[in-house]
């Protein structure tokens, strides 16, 4: 599973570090300081990705089953 | 120009380009929670809605999906109008809000690093310092009227703090941001400019005092504004202390009224009470539901500047729209059953009460710390309290405002 944060749609929610703190985290900002990155989410981290992907109210975050071309 | 109802329309089964229209009148006082009670039906009543209270009228978004994707229109529906209940009314300038794309984008940025969850945490201590000092000297009381008493003191205290200001100064600074609040809401605008005009040289005093003595521009966000520069210009005097007025006129009135909704519900509701008494480590999480619950800005305007097809609701350019912020907190789409107040609901902090987009809410995370913290110290020193005896608790429309809680406790 590979998570992928889109730059343009983030706007400092701040709810996926919140709510996924193993996995991201904040800048200085208050954005998440992972945007306009995508990784693989390594697999006990899985149930944090789902729920910052959910968590975000902008759909910024995606879970991808495939690394994107 | 924007088509206003007419006749026709309301004779013509009430539709106005193919919406239903309602007549519900969102800034009437009403008793206290009488506002989510009209929110309701409305919803339930067709996805999309006209209302026709207000001159132009506006377009109800009103379920969460919708709400969300409303925010997320911002290229073409605008700020140009603020607030779907008083479109153009307004000749208060706000910064940054009336600013929109790259321009709004800009002065965020300067702004952001004040209100990140990181700054918050520098200010923790000390707000919870206050907090415990205005409890403190509250208790032996026994009684007081708990908005006036202590949650319009305690924000302004920490706006000034976020100023850089001295919290001191709050004694006599909230007499006049009290006076101007109430003065604007009287419809008195002389009065209005006065207390204005006294807030203002108190910010420009403070202002040039950073001009000439600046602190370190990362942590105190007066020093920075001084210094910033956008596009190679600096910010003027002006809009430096509109930038400070806006952040008044956001942050103090909502915190209040937030909190006095909240101990309206745990005063009358004793087993929520006591399950925080008990396990204080569910306050964020109900903090989250309270917001979801009780928002207080229930609608954010935004003013259309394209023709558009929203999911088969038709807008022209210049149409108001109401993005339903309450309604969206409370539709049962999302949320399971959505009027409870269920402290450990999972996914509460979906809630919209700070709004999307780009311009939502700056404060938010100052406001949750301040929320946080009363609940904690709060239900430490005074775990019951009941609101007072023949109290009638009213709340006033369009943002809505508690301007009055009496609660009494044991001492
Ligand atoms: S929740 Fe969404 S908008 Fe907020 S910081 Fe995370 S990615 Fe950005």
């Amino acid at each position: 599973m590979y998570i992928s944060i889109d730059e343009a749609k983030c706007m400092g929610h701040g709810r996926c570090y919140g709510v996924a703190p193993e996995l991201l985290s904040d800048d200085v900002e208050g954005f998440v300081a992972q945007k306009g990155e995508c990784w693989k989410v390594p697999d006990d981290l899985l149930g944090e990705a789902q729920d910052a992907a959910d968590a975000c109210p902008e759909g910024a975050i995606a879970l991808l089953e495939q690394a994107p071309a | 120009m924007t088509e206003t109802p007419t006749q026709a329309d309301r004779d013509q089964g009430q539709s106005h380009r193919g919406c239903p229209v309602v007549h519900t009148d969102y800034t009437q006082e009403t008793e206290v929670f009488g506002h989510y009670a009209l929110l309701d039906p409305d919803r339930e009543k067709s996805r999309f809605l006209f209302n026709d209270t207000t001159d132009r009228g506006f377009f109800m978004l009103q379920r969460y999906d919708d709400v969300r994707e409303g925010f997320q229109q911002h290229a073409t529906w605008t700020t140009a109008v603020r607030s779907a209940l008083r479109p153009g009314s307004s000749n208060e300038r706000l910064l940054p809000q009336d600013l929109n794309g790259q321009e709004h984008v800009k002065m965020r940025r300067i702004l952001n690093q004040y209100f990140a969850p990181a700054a918050v945490r520098r200010m923790e201590e000390m707000a919870t310092e206050r907090c415990i000092e205005l409890i403190e000297e509250l208790k032996p009381k026994g009684a007081d009227d708990f908005v006036a008493a202590f949650a319009i003191r305690y924000p302004t205290d920490l706006f000034l703090a976020l100023l850089g200001l001295p919290v001191s100064d709050g004694e006599f600074f909230l007499e006049w941001s009290e006076d101007y609040f109430n003065s604007l809401l009287a419809g008195q605008p002389e009065r209005a400019e006065e207390s204005k005009k006294k807030i203002m040289d108190y910010f420009d005093r403070a202002v040039n005092e950073r001009r000439e003595n600046p602190l370190d521009p990362d942590v105190d966000m007066v020093s920075r504004l001084v210094t910033a520069r956008i596009d190679d210009e600096p910010i003027s005097q002006e809009d430096i202390r509109t930038i400070c007025l806006t952040l008044m006129l956001a942050g103090l009135d909502t915190t209040r009224s937030a909190l006095g909704f909240i101990f309206a519900h745990l005063a009358s509701n004793p087993e929520d009470r006591r399950k925080i008494v008990e396990d204080p480590s569910i306050i964020p999480n109900a903090v989250e539901e309270f917001l979801r619950t009780f928002p207080l800005v229930i609608q954010a305007g935004r003013e259309v500047q394209e023709p558009a097809d929203f999911h088969g609701l038709e807008l022209e350019q210049g149409d108001v729209v109401w993005l339903g912020v309450a309604q969206a907190n409370r539709d049962p789409r999302k949320f399971p059953d959505p009027d409870k107040v269920v402290l450990d609901r999972a996914g509460a902090n979906q809630h919209l009460a700070f709004g999307g987009g780009p311009h939502r809410c700056l404060g938010m995370h100052l406001a949750r710390l301040e929320l946080k913290v009363v609940l904690e110290e709060w239900h430490k020193r005074i775990p019951e309290y009941r609101i007072a005896e023949g109290t009638e608790l009213r709340e006033r429309g369009g943002q809505l405002t508690m301007t009055s809680l009496p609660l009494e406790w044991e001492v």
